[in-house]
């Protein structure tokens, strides 16, 4: 397990189920409400000298706590790893993707995995859509627009196009 | 009964006794057995009596048909002989008086067709004559008339030939001036339509573009579900992905 001074948000590994920032922020309030009860049973179970019961975690949030080596069964532990997330939720780099059809969530768990292992482990992404690009993806960083789509693919092949059908024209 | 009446009487006895017996022989069967067989014997004598009667009768009546019908025929002959005779000699009278009368009426009617006719043909010929001098008088009349018309048709002619021939020049010129007209405009035409073709060429080349373009994503929009996108997605990432590290980095 990672000792308590070690626990920085940069350093954590985002589960493949959190794929944008509302899911992070769905981990967050898991973490905050089972700090609630985990604290509330703790007292109550000074109060009766009985053995602290343990919530049940949700599979997101156990892989959360596998994958980055953490023990959320300590009060102050639980705080760090609360106030770690929070800042996590802030500063993650968003990445804005475009498609043209709805996006299955494996598809979207394979998008992510992909920036995480080839951009930033932290990226979150934000999902849209827009039917008008056909095919392909459009992918919005903080400073630059990717515009993967098959619209913009057939937009910058027009001049091929052209000049095809002016040679056309001119070999009749 | 004069079987019995010839019987004697011998006594009153014996007699009456045989009258007894008579009348116990002749009883009323006895007599009405005599009567029948009376009655039977008449009707066969009467019966052969007939038919030898009818025998010559019938044998009599056809001598008689014979004889009469021999004397009728002789009375006959002679009598249609005499009236045949008689008969010819008034029915040739009579026609001998008749052939008379029709050959008088035939020649009277002969008389009065020919006084008829050789009247009739009397007027013809002066009808003839009247009618040649009024053709005569007419045929004149007519030459000097078409002599007339055919002058005033003549000039008339004339002037048409001549205002035909003015026509015709008018027209030649017109015509040279319609081709010149003609050569123009087709000049023109040929122009605007080699313009219209380079404008219409130029918008299609200009239009195709986005034409194929909307023709692929119409014929394209719902083919590509997410899953079958993600290689190609994918790779194009990989393609644009330092560019995406450096302003993540930045």
């Amino acid at each position: 397990m990672i000792a308590r001074e070690d626990i920085d948000y940069k350093e954590f590994s985002l589960p493949a189920g959190v794929v944008s920032r509302r899911d992070l922020a769905r981990l967050v309030i898991e973490a905050e409400h089972i700090d609630d009860e985990m604290t509330t049973a703790d007292v109550r179970a000074r109060k009766t000298n009985r053995a602290v019961e343990t919530p049940a975690f949700t599979g997101q949030f156990t892989d959360f706590l596998t994958d980055n080596k953490l023990d959320f069964s300590e009060s102050k532990v639980r705080t760090d790893i609360i106030k770690e997330l929070r800042m996590l939720k802030t500063k993650a780099p968003v990445v804005h993707t475009t498609f043209a059809v709805p996006a299955d969530i494996e598809s979207l768990q394979t998008l992510a995995a992909w920036f995480r292992e080839s951009v930033h482990p932290q990226v979150l992404l934000e999902i849209g859509l827009q039917p008008a690009l056909v095919a392909g993806v459009y992918v919005r960083t903080p400073n630059h627009v990717h515009d993967m789509s098959l619209r913009s693919a057939l937009v910058g092949k027009r001049e091929v196009l052209i000049k095809d059908l002016e040679a056309l024209r001119h070999g009749k | 009964m004069g079987l019995f009446h010839k019987q004697t009487d011998t006594d009153d006895e014996s007699l009456e006794e045989a009258k007894l017996k008579q009348e116990q022989f002749f009883d009323d069967y006895f007599r009405e057995e005599l009567r029948n067989h009376g009655r039977w014997y008449f009707d066969k004598v009467i019966k052969e009596n007939g038919n030898l009667f009818k025998k010559d009768l019938e044998a009599v009546i056809a001598q008689v048909n014979t004889d009469l019908k021999d004397h009728v025929t002789k009375q006959l002959d002679g009598a249609v002989a005499t009236l045949n005779a008689s008969l010819k000699e008034q029915v040739t009278a009579q026609l001998n008086e008749q052939f008379s009368t029709y050959s008088k009426t035939m020649q009277e009617a002969q008389d009065q067709a020919l006084k008829n006719m050789t009247e009739g043909s009397d007027e013809l010929r002066q009808q003839y004559h009247e009618l040649s001098h009024l053709l005569k008088d007419n045929i004149a009349e007519q030459n000097s008339m078409m002599h007339h018309a055919f002058e005033d048709h003549k000039s008339q002619l004339q002037a048409m030939d001549e205002a035909q021939i003015a026509a015709l020049k008018w027209l030649n010129q017109s015509a040279e001036k319609l081709q010149d007209q003609y050569q123009e405009i087709n000049t023109m035409l040929e122009k605007q339509v080699t313009e219209q073709h380079d404008r219409l060429i130029q918008a299609f080349e200009s239009n195709m573009a986005s034409t194929v373009e909307h023709y692929i994503l119409e014929a394209l929009g719902d083919q590509f579900d997410m899953k079958a996108q993600m290689p190609g997605i994918i790779k194009q990432l990989e393609d644009n992905k330092q560019a995406m590290v450096d302003d993540i980095k930045l």
